[in-house]
């Protein structure tokens, strides 16, 4: 297997665009990439495009806004996860040699919808009986914080510390730090959850760019290796699930430190999946980052802050960020690129080489989550 | 002064339970060669693929494992309503819940057809689970 190197990241800011299209969004961004990594549109040899809601050929309508046209190009579904299953697509492209370069872009409009909850898949039983997701992580909120003896106030506290982050971030949906009363006071969604306790709905487009050593020799650019790109499915059954252990996250990170020869504690910088609150302090424990039902701790102690032990969502999570599902999983990427070429300005995080991202989704019936995608970057 | 109600009713995944006298029991399937549990009832085992399945049933009462008010609830739906997650005999079910807030985690319920929700003019029942100690509204009564 071949060594895959990230050559480029752009991100268009997440925020509410109703005039435009996902086409006109993804393709935004997959010219400021293309322009920055510094390639003309014959020397990208395949291209993958993230989205779940962006329609059919949502690949070739991106990528021909930039003259990539005639090549294998793909569009990837895999709900929140499917930006980073694209990467891991094109990473599988290029580390197997049948590819030297490819772009990757994730794009989705969910200013389309309205407000309020995300429409989930018809035909499910748990929608059929009128499931959403924030009612089904307010049930693992519920739940966790009843085993794990912790103060709803946590979750106030992980709104606070990623809205901080976001406030620095220029591409974030949200730009502005919130309190601890401002949670308290925003209005009940379904209990535990808040509305301050989820992320927004959004629209944005992420673009990154992927080669082999031997194509990234002849760019001006910082190359920074994927250590690990690994994609796994949820398991399913009917039968007694712990909610409060998304395994497919400790499944997926499992293969992704074994991939990238490392453990949890090499982690500088985590990008990880808080659609919601309390899904940072489950996808923490199941990342490695504490010890199981100690997560609440941890965030209660700073170990997460920027300048904490190990940085968790320092661009702002989803919380701050927005969440326009197939892109999130590319920016998340986009932000460690530039945390690790040192050049993420006010987001920095001092001496950031070992970075993962970690996006998980799908509220279907059965499974904990359909899809997750962990990335690890590094800087050697 | 009566006044004759127009209101329609719809059984919600009726293949999926039946009435008894002790309320609602689940139907369900068990796979004859691993051994999972299925529900709702399926024709092929989803663990082993085996088509040899025994269609049976769970009792009408369980267990609550987590719980949730909902407060964004949009048509079909209530404006509010509580959903919980049912452990029940081997299967963990999503249902709606008769009580003003949510249950606490491992609270006894029992298992009975309820209204969740209204279509236009048509009135949406499926299984509900209500806390141990509260009354269960008979659907024969108020057929
Ligand atoms: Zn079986």
């Amino acid at each position: 297997m071949r060594n895959v190197f990230v050559a480029g990241a752009a991100v268009a800011p997440f925020g509410k665009y109703k005039d435009s299209t996902p086409a006109e969004l993804g393709g935004t961004s997959a010219l400021e990439l293309m322009q920055s990594v510094g390639v003309s549109p014959d020397r990208v040899d395949t291209g993958f495009v993230g989205s779940v809601y962006g329609g059919s050929l949502i690949a070739q309508r991106v990528l021909q806004r930039v003259g990539i046209s005639g090549q294998p190009i793909f569009s990837v579904e895999n709900a929140c996860a499917s930006g980073g299953s694209a990467v891991n697509l094109a990473f599988q492209a290029i580390a197997s040699g049948i590819a030297d370069s490819a772009i990757v872009v994730g794009v989705d409009q969910l200013s389309t919808f309205g407000g309020g909850a995300l429409p989930l898949t018809t035909a499910d039983v748990e929608t059929a009986q009128g499931v959403i997701m924030p009612a089904t992580y307010a049930m693992r909120a519920q739940r966790y914080l009843h085993q794990a003896g912790a103060e709803p106030m946590v979750l106030d506290r992980i709104s606070v510390k990623n809205r901080g982050n976001g406030a620095h971030n220029p591409r974030a949906h949200f730009q502005k730090s919130i309190t601890l009363d401002d949670v308290a006071q925003s209005r009940r969604v379904a209990d535990p959850l808040k509305l301050l306790h989820c992320c927004p709905n959004s629209d944005g487009a992420a673009a990154l760019f992927l080669c082999s050593e031997d194509f990234g020799r002849d760019l001006a650019v910082d190359l920074v290796r994927v250590r690990a790109s690994v994609v796994r499915s949820g398991q399913f059954h009917t039968s007694y699930r712990d909610m409060t252990w998304p395994d497919i996250t400790e499944r997926t990170a499992r293969a992704a430190y074994e991939m990238a020869g490392i453990t949890a504690a090499d982690l500088d910088v985590v990008e990880l999946h808080d659609a919601f609150a309390i899904a940072e302090l489950l996808h923490a424990e199941a990342l490695g980052l504490t010890e199981r039902w100690k997560a609440h701790v941890a965030v209660t102690a700073g170990e997460f802050d920027r300048d904490g032990r190990v940085a968790v969502s320092p661009s702002g999570g989803l919380l701050s960020r927005g969440h326009p599902v197939g892109a999130s999983g590319v920016s998340q990427l986009c932000e460690m690129y530039w945390q690790i070429t040192g050049t993420a300005g006010d987001l920095q995080v001092p001496g950031a080489s070992v970075a993962l991202t970690h996006t998980t989704g799908g509220g279907i019936f059965g499974v904990d989550n359909g899809a997750c995608s962990v990335h690890v970057l590094a800087a050697d | 002064m009566t006044t004759v109600q127009q209101t329609k009713r719809k059984l919600l995944s009726e293949d999926w339970y039946r009435h008894t006298a002790s309320g609602v029991e689940l139907l369900v399937s068990d796979c004859n060669t691993c051994g999972h549990r299925w529900f709702p009832p399926r024709s092929a085992c989803s663990s082993c693929a085996s088509e040899d399945l025994t269609r049976t049933h769970t009792g009408a009462r369980g267990i609550a494992y987590a719980s949730s008010k909902v407060h964004v609830g949009g048509a079909p739906w209530p404006k509010e309503y509580v959903l919980s997650y049912i452990d029940i005999d081997g299967v963990r079910v999503l249902m709606h819940t008769n009580s003003d807030q949510a249950l606490t985690p491992d609270t006894p319920v029992t298992i009975a057809l309820g209204h969740i929700g209204t279509d236009n003019a048509t009135e949406l029942w499926s299984y509900i689970a209500h806390p141990v100690g509260k009354d269960i509204e008979s659907p024969e009564a108020t057929s």
